[in-house]
């Protein structure tokens, strides 16, 4: 009996509702289709939000949870986790709004669909809270292998298929990569695969510099992949490009996001005492990130590829963040994904909205749009004004937080580098808003000449409406607001029994080592890396 | 009560926005009201004032983002109660001025009150990072009202304006950045900042990064490209607006935080920003010279009458910062009705190039009324005895003559010039022949000519009595030079050295002798 | 001869490397599939070897390679739809012909 109640508080399955949620919603939308047909298919997606949107309620009973570790230590439910495990859920929630319509209109079968959808958030979700080697592969596999089905799902369409080949490719090579790391740092740390037992090992061996650099290296090459960070991004344009939007939607706010909880779990937790070499790495990376996303969004005449660059440089200003290494940058990067959530899924629908009334989505072809649909224009300026940080949108408020605690860290370069790419970002964002805004009645294009009347009644279009407005009314209020959120974020951060314990344990480690050195100057000095 | 200066053009805006079709007519009157209620406020809040009191004579503070440190602090002194009032004034004008046939009607007039509300702002922020929200906050509706309501070459413009003000706003908020990192002050708020005390050596860094963001904002030479570029493009009321108001941030910006924050460093800079001052002017009245176009000229002319309110600035005595205060109200008004007539003109003749025009001050078949009122507001630009302009640079160069002798006579060449350009623009548009090609020119009506006439009495009125002038920035020497005689020759020995002996409170009053 | 730990990591590293490079080289996608197997397979070496000597009690390298067989066949057979159904959609598996998109 003692081993049993044992057993099941290390088990603490009690933790994992969320998912058990997002799972018993899965099937309803699995099984709803097998029994019920296509008939169904009106009502599945209402199912599926309103089990992401219970997901996420059942999260907040989780918040600041006395016993944050479940299934033996291999999954971490802190408030680092709920918060990133509610943005992920939130957004498949808005993605499911967009994609009805667009799949129906696209001949896809829209179960299906959700259903995949459904587990890629599952991956999402299990890795923002993995704790484990093994916790993280699967999770990370879980959510890779649904998108690149997702990437691929318009199937007669060559582009979906290479769009979606590509992807597996890269992103097949890119996990192997990534467990090629972990298992050297398995190997490493003595046979530890629980993170924070990982650093531990990490600590005692003498002499394994190269080969944790090695294993380093790699680990963030996988998550680089993930983020989509240069030089590791070559996927992003043509992955964009051919899938289905809402799934681009999805990959450039849920995935990414899902990217980043990994990114700050693992580094912070499994490397501190690689602190600056991590920081070094990811520097360089949103250096590259902000510079080439950013010019190369100049020159782009689809919209999406324009998102899809643009995605880049956006995760280029959230690095600023993990380089920064304190608090105040991690809890500026939640804030500034929460924001991005809702300003990068407005464009989206945006965008979507656009495609399927006229089959295109060349930027010029939206000039004069607003005297056809002003509702449209206005949301998908307002969403890119806002990722292009104009006050007082909540793109705005998210960048001068995380400038400011770059700031902080003193990361002025960076800093720097970031407002002028922030410029930069305006200059294309302004370019979109143009077109549609600004243009003459003469000078509209054929394609809104001919734009069909806007009609929201249609099947499948008020999800479409809602999620524009909601998207559209969070970008213009959330920044002005952003007082409970970002404490929100804060709070998260500081709850974080790991990454306290983690730094904890760099200052102990690094004070011992001292010690060491000082006694004996032959020791291995792994503090002066 | 503040917040009222903010929020009602904010909340008018969104209102015209949203009219509904039917009544897209009706958003003119509606803006007009509101910019009347503006105005009332404005001067509701200006009876408040005390002349003799220096400080915040209004403030409003309320906590908004306490982990940034940005709290929504307005308040309200002598140095930005002018200019708050210059920018509800040119607001109505500008409201009043609009076209009423315009295409898109409830757009223009919300982008309209939104600019002013961020003016406003900025003019009111008591923390600085408020202050770089508002400064941004203005660069849309601008960008806009350029882009949609502009000349045929509306889009380089716009486009040209935007990114320029962005850079300009990336500087400045690096500054205020830098400046609150290094002091290690916990919050934004310009009090705060104002206490802490910085090394010079990043007190200079800051502080020129913070003049080229405020110098592209202004602009000075070479920074000045896009505001010819600007001002040619967008149509009149923009351009009565962007030289009358939106300039004014940026030496608004020099006066509140270079000198405020960073007194040492402004110290050293001061020789030669004197210099440059000069440079600018000198650049702004010969490149104004060459120019065809009347709007160009009058564009340039506002380059180099702003290089005297720098010239001020650097001087620092408490008189030229009373005089550069001054400056900006008179250059507002000043700038205003020059746009203002040479629109009028624009609108009435077709074209506004300098060779083409001729003779329109034929009392018949010309524009007497306009022609006049445009030479008058040019012999206050030029700085004629009895006009605003006049008094301004008067005291700007008073104030100035003894810290920086050379640069200040250099200034006063481009005064000089300023007649010259002039002169030259309004030989050949005013008289001579009327060409028969302009012999037809449709009648303005009066209500054309109402907004240039209250322009122009305000400006007579000024200079000839200055009191009323200066009067809003008597404590403004109090406030500006209390921190420069008082608190900073005690806390800071380096900033006594600029203060000339006799040059006291005392002095800078001189104008009562008048 | 006694085995050490360093032959299976040499090999496995020796298979990483193969494993890359056939992905970069190949033209066939199922020739790169195969390469992405390579890799998968050099990790389960690693795992496998250093749980064998390090880990011999708990053997989680051992557990470890096993999810990870079980994903790769995930991996193969989702890769394997997507590219029947480009070779029905352009009858080639020529990854040279592949470019609608631009790298």
């Amino acid at each position: 009996m003692e081993f049993a109640s044992n057993f099941s508080d290390q088990l603490n399955v009690g933790l994992i509702l969320p998912e058990g949620i997002v799972v018993a919603t899965l099937l309803a939308v699995l099984i709803g289709d097998l029994i019920l047909g296509r008939r169904a298919a009106r009502g599945l997606p209402y199912i599926a939000i309103a089990g992401l949107l219970l997901s996420i309620v059942s999260l907040y009973f989780y918040w600041d949870a006395e016993n944050p570790t479940a299934l033996l230590g291999s999954f971490s439910g802190d408030d680092l986790s709920i918060i990133f495990r509610g943005v992920i859920a939130l957004s498949t929630a808005v993605t499911i709004l967009m994609s009805i319509r667009y799949v129906e209109q696209t001949g896809g079968a829209l179960s299906e669909f959700i259903a995949i959808m459904l587990t890629a958030t599952l991956g999402g979700m299990f890795l923002a809270g993995a704790n484990e080697l093994v916790m993280i592969f699967v999770a990370l596999e879980t959510l890779s292998i649904s998108s690149y089905l997702m990437t691929g799902y318009m199937k007669r369409d060559s582009r979906s298929n290479e769009a979606a080949l590509k992807y597996l490719l890269i992103g097949a090579a890119s996990s192997a990569v990534f467990l090629y790391g972990s298992s050297l740092l398995y190997g490493l740390s003595g046979g530890k695969t629980i993170l924070p037992e990982i650093a531990q090992g990490l600590a005692q061996v003498e002499g394994g510099e190269l080969a944790s650099a090695i294993a380093l290296v790699f680990m963030i090459a996988g998550i680089a992949f993930k983020i989509s960070a240069v030089p590791f991004h070559q996927w992003t344009p043509d992955v964009y490009e051919g899938s289905p939007t809402p799934v681009v939607a999805f990959l450039s706010v849920g995935s990414k996001a899902a990217g980043f909880a990994l990114a700050i779990r693992l580094l912070v937790v499994a490397f501190p005492l690689e602190q600056p070499q991590w920081r070094l790495i990811f520097t360089a990376l949103a250096i590259l990130s902000m510079i080439l996303g950013n010019a190369v969004a100049l020159a782009q005449t689809s919209m999406k590829r324009l998102l899809a660059y643009s995605s880049i440089g956006q995760a280029g200003f959230v690095m600023i963040g993990m380089v920064a290494a304190t608090q105040a940058g991690y809890a500026s990067m939640i804030f500034y994904l929460l924001v991005y959530l809702f300003m990068n899924l407005g464009a989206f629908t945006g965008l979507i909205l656009f495609s399927l009334r006229t089959g295109t989505d060349q930027i010029t072809e939206y000039a004069g749009l607003y005297q056809k649909d002003p509702l449209l224009t206005l949301g998908l300026s307002i969403c890119l004004l806002s990722l292009g940080g104009i006050p007082p949108l909540a793109g705005f408020f998210g960048k001068i937080y995380l400038f400011w605690a770059g700031w902080q860290a003193g990361l002025y370069g960076l800093v720097i580098l970031g407002l002028v790419a922030s410029v930069v970002s305006i200059y294309y964002y302004i370019r979109v808003v143009k077109m549609m805004v600004v243009k003459e009645p003469q000078e509209m294009s054929d394609t809104v000449r001919n734009y069909p009347a806007v009609r929201w009644n249609l099947p499948g279009m008020r999800p479409l409406q809602v999620g524009l407005v909601f998207s559209l009314v969070v970008t213009s209020l959330a920044g002005i607001l952003s007082n409970p959120l970002f404490t929100l974020a804060n709070t998260s951060i500081e709850n974080t029994e790991a990454l306290k314990s983690a730094s904890t344990f760099l200052e102990e480690t690094t004070a011992q080592n001292k010690e060491v050195s000082l006694a004996d100057p032959m020791a291995p000095a792994i503090v002066e890396k | 009560m503040l917040s009222a200066l903010i929020w009602i053009p904010v909340i008018g805006g969104i209102i015209i926005g949203f009219l509904p079709n039917q009544l897209a007519e009706k958003s003119r009157s509606l803006a007009l009201v509101i910019g009347s209620i503006i105005l009332a406020f404005t001067l509701a809040i200006g009876l408040q004032f005390d002349p003799n009191q220096s400080g915040l004579f209004l403030s409003e503070s309320f906590s908004w983002l306490d982990q940034l440190g940005l709290t929504y602090y307005l308040g309200v002194d002598g140095l930005a109660l002018p200019l708050i009032f210059i920018n509800s004034f040119l607001t109505l004008i500008a409201i009043y001025t609009s076209s009423t046939k315009l295409a898109r009607p409830r757009f223009y007039y919300a982008l309209l009150l939104f600019l002013s509300a961020g003016t406003a702002g900025a003019f009111l922020a008591q923390n600085v990072l408020l202050f770089f929200l508002f400064y941004e906050v203005e660069l849309i509706p601008l960008y806009f009202l350029i882009a949609i309501w502009g000349g045929t070459n509306r889009g380089y413009a716009a486009t040209k304006f935007l990114l320029y003000t962005a850079i300009s706003g990336a500087l400045v908020l690096a500054s205020f950045l830098g400046i609150v990192w290094l002091t290690g002050a916990s919050s934004f708020d310009y009090d705060v900042l104002r206490s802490q005390v910085l090394p010079l050596s990043s007190q200079i860094i800051l502080l020129l990064i913070l003049l080229a963001g405020f110098a592209i904002k202004i602009p000075f030479f070479p920074f000045h490209t896009w505001l010819p570029d600007a001002h040619v493009e967008a149509s009149t009321p923009i351009s009565v607006l962007l030289a009358g108001v939106l300039l004014k941030l940026g030496t608004y910006g020099l006066l509140r935080f270079g000198i405020g924050l960073f007194p040492d460093a402004w110290n050293l800079l001061a020789p030669y920003l004197a210099i440059w001052a000069a440079v600018s002017a000198l650049f702004g009245a010969l490149a104004a010279i060459a120019q065809k176009d009347m709007k160009r000229v009058v564009a340039y002319s506002s380059i180099a009458h702003m290089a005297y309110i720098l010239l001020a600035a650097a001087a620092a005595t408490p008189l030229s910062l009373t005089a550069a205060v001054a400056q900006m109200i008179s250059h507002g008004l000043i700038s205003a009705l020059l746009f203002l007539l040479v629109g009028v003109v624009g609108k009435k003749t077709g074209t506004r190039d300098v060779d083409t025009l001729r003779g329109l001050l034929n009392p018949e078949r010309g524009l007497p009324i306009i022609g006049s009122l445009l030479i008058l507001g040019v012999m206050a630009s030029a700085g004629i005895p009895g006009m605003a302009g006049f008094i301004s640079e008067f005291i700007v160069f008073r104030g100035s003559f003894s810290v920086f002798p050379i640069a200040t006579l250099l200034c006063l060449v481009g005064t000089g010039l300023t007649a010259v350009y002039f002169l030259l623009m309004i030989n050949r548009v005013f008289f001579g022949r009327l060409p028969l090609a302009f012999s037809n020119l449709p009648a303005v009506p009066w209500s054309d000519h109402v907004p240039a006439i209250v322009l122009a009495i305000l400006i007579v009125t000024l200079g000839l009595q200055p009191n009323w002038l200066v009067r809003w920035s008597e404590t403004q020497t109090a406030s500006l030079s209390n921190f420069d005689t008082e608190t900073l020759a005690e806390v800071r020995p380096a900033s006594r050295s600029l203060l000339q002996p006799g040059q006291s409170i005392k002095e800078s009053q001189w104008w009562r002798s008048l | 001869m006694e085995l050490q730990l360093e032959y299976y990591l040499i090999l496995a590293a020796g298979l990483f490397c193969i494993g890359i490079y056939g992905l970069v080289t190949s033209r066939n996608v199922v020739r790169v599939l195969m390469s992405v197997e390579l890799l998968l397979n050099a990790v389960n070496l690693n795992l496998i070897g250093f749980s064998s000597f390090i880990d011999p009690i708990d053997i989680k390298g051992q557990v470890f390679s096993v999810f990870v067989i079980i994903v790769a066949a995930a991996e193969s057979a989702v890769g394997l739809a997507i590219i029947l159904a480009i070779y029905r959609n352009r009858n080639t598996v020529d990854m040279e012909r592949f470019n609608l998109l631009k790298w």
